[in-house]
């Protein structure tokens, strides 16, 4: 009863959106055609949508998209893991934390993207300056998950472990890392969207290809419905890959109480 | 056989160092010895020092001063049941119970039946594949006691597992836990702070007094064995009771 309840419930969901976005859409179109709005500042949404159409039929996409996509999905991985790894220290050894912790707040205050030039710089136009600025934004949401997570462990459970005598390792891999996971899938969230934005932002600054570079073309040839062709794609990136973490979080959450509120109400 | 001991403490103390104000003695010179297979309750008030006592023994807490000999040596295994069951969330009843055994790697198909056992023992055959939180407080109780004795440690350290329970489900759980206990010939230490619960379950109840917590005296529990409900109306059974309730004070 329930699962079906679920499956009805979502396609009302995306029925909703669908004549939502579809309204946005019909005045966008009559706004353009009763206006005279020159093509380069707001084409119409069918010029778009044959922009958009066409960057797959010719095929022009592709190595664009796969180069996006291979930053974001390496950067991410790279970013989780060291995230992982630097929280786990960081709750672990306090001297470790205070002693680089400043500096860890400092990067992450710091609008990224002032600090693309200077990668740029360190690791020249190629693929690395991109993926360090990816892996930047990505480890601290991942890391502050970790610490968070590993911080609310009950004591109880850490007297468990030890009355079973587990190593470290066991506690890590048995306990810690469970406990973690509600705060660790919000921090991957929040990380997934920030990798997809690192990558879109390194490509604007170097480089000949990538969704990124799409976009600057577009603007800089007033190719605006290109452009917009181009966003769409950049936010369809940005939706699937959040969508994936989600339900990944889902499954991997389903014991968690935040996955049940739904039943109470 | 009864003779034998099965863990013993020396002068056993707890200090705790106060920065600005006096140091705390939470345990003074605790010598006690405990025999195979015995049921022991430690009763007190509450700061009287019996949950350290009972950690100190689990080795979840390092005493001041003094030690504690096992039977089994130093790196005796033992079984501890806390007040709030620390099931795993994601862990369903069997996989909980069992979760000992997933962490010693000494997961075999002989363990698993005697998990089978244990499960059918505390009365959850039924619920084995479901998760904590569709649990009971009495039920999830009774899942953290089948983890205790599921790598089959001989002494089982309970720190007042029924305490947040209520009334009746707690007098549930003592029956339960007897039957358990003349089952499996455990040596069970078990801190409360329920003196009929005490007089109930025990061969002896240790009675510490607080601030400095010291053993105040030991009372043998001479009712017969096995115990059910109806002690509880006996006479001897209040005698105990009301005993206990005045050196407790």
């Amino acid at each position: 009863m329930r699962a079906k309840g679920k499956v009805k419930a979502s396609f009302k969901l995306i029925g909703e959106y669908l004549l939502s976005i579809s309204i946005f859409i019909l005045i966008w179109q009559i706004y353009v055609s009763t206006h005279d709005v020159p093509t380069f500042v707001l084409p119409s949404p069918k010029i778009v949508l044959k922009s958009f159409l066409e960057l797959f039929s010719t095929g022009m996409i592709w190595p664009h998209l796969w180069t996006t996509s291979w930053e974001v999905v390496v950067g991410f991985l790279i970013g989780v893991f060291l995230g992982i790894l630097f929280g786990y220290f960081f709750a672990k050894i306090d001297w470790l934390k205070t002693a680089l912790m400043p500096h860890i707040i400092f990067l992450q205050t710091s609008p990224k993207i002032a600090l693309v030039p200077l990668f740029v710089v360190w690791f020249g136009i190629g693929v690395t300056s991109k993926l360090v600025l990816i892996v930047s934004m990505v480890i601290f949401p991942v890391m502050t998950g970790v610490i968070l997570g590993i911080g609310s462990i009950p004591t109880d459970v850490r007297y468990l472990m030890k009355i079973l005598k587990a190593n470290k390792w066991k506690i890590f891999s048995k306990v810690e890392m469970m406990y973690s996971m509600p705060m660790l899938f919000s921090g991957l969230k929040v990380g997934i969207v920030q990798a997809v934005i690192g990558a879109i932002v390194a490509e604007w600054m170097s480089g000949k290809v990538g969704l990124g570079y799409i976009l600057t073309y577009g603007s800089a040839t007033y190719n605006t419905g290109l452009l917009m062709a181009g966003i769409v794609v950049t936010v369809l990136v940005g939706i699937i890959s959040y969508e994936i973490i989600d339900l990944l979080g889902k499954y991997m959450l389903r014991w968690h109480d935040s996955e049940n509120l739904s039943k109470i109400n | 056989m009864q003779n034998d001991y099965c863990l013993k403490t020396h002068n056993l103390s707890k200090v705790y160092h106060g920065l600005m104000k006096e140091d705390t003695i939470a345990l003074q010179d605790i010598n006690l010895e405990i025999k195979k297979g015995e049921f022991v309750s430690i009763i007190g008030p509450s700061g009287c020092g019996k949950s350290t006592f009972l950690r100190i023994i689990g080795g979840l807490d390092k005493p001041t001063k003094g030690s504690i000999e096992y039977e089994g040596g130093p790196k005796q295994d033992l079984g501890f049941v806390f007040q709030d069951s620390v099931l795993l969330p994601w862990k369903t009843v069997k996989q909980n119970a069992g979760f000992p055994l997933e962490i010693k790697k000494i997961k075999t198909k002989e363990s698993e039946e005697r998990l089978d056992d244990l499960l059918n023992l505390v009365g959850l055959t039924e619920f084995k594949d479901s998760l904590p939180r569709e649990l009971s407080g009495g039920m999830k109780q009774r899942v953290s006691i089948a983890r205790a004795l599921s790598y089959d440690a001989p002494i089982l350290l309970m720190d007042e597992p029924f305490g947040a329970l209520d009334a009746l489900t707690r007098d549930h759980m003592n029956v339960e836990l007897l039957k358990i206990w003349q089952k499996t010939n455990k040596t069970i230490v078990f801190v409360t702070h329920s003196i009929s619960e005490s007089v109930f379950l025990s061969d002896r109840v240790v009675v510490m007094s607080t601030r400095p917590g010291k053993i105040n005296e030991i009372v043998d529990i001479d009712l017969e064995r096995p115990r059910d409900v109806s002690v509880r109306e006996t006479e001897e059974f209040q005698e105990y009771s009301k005993y206990l309730r005045r050196i407790i004070g």
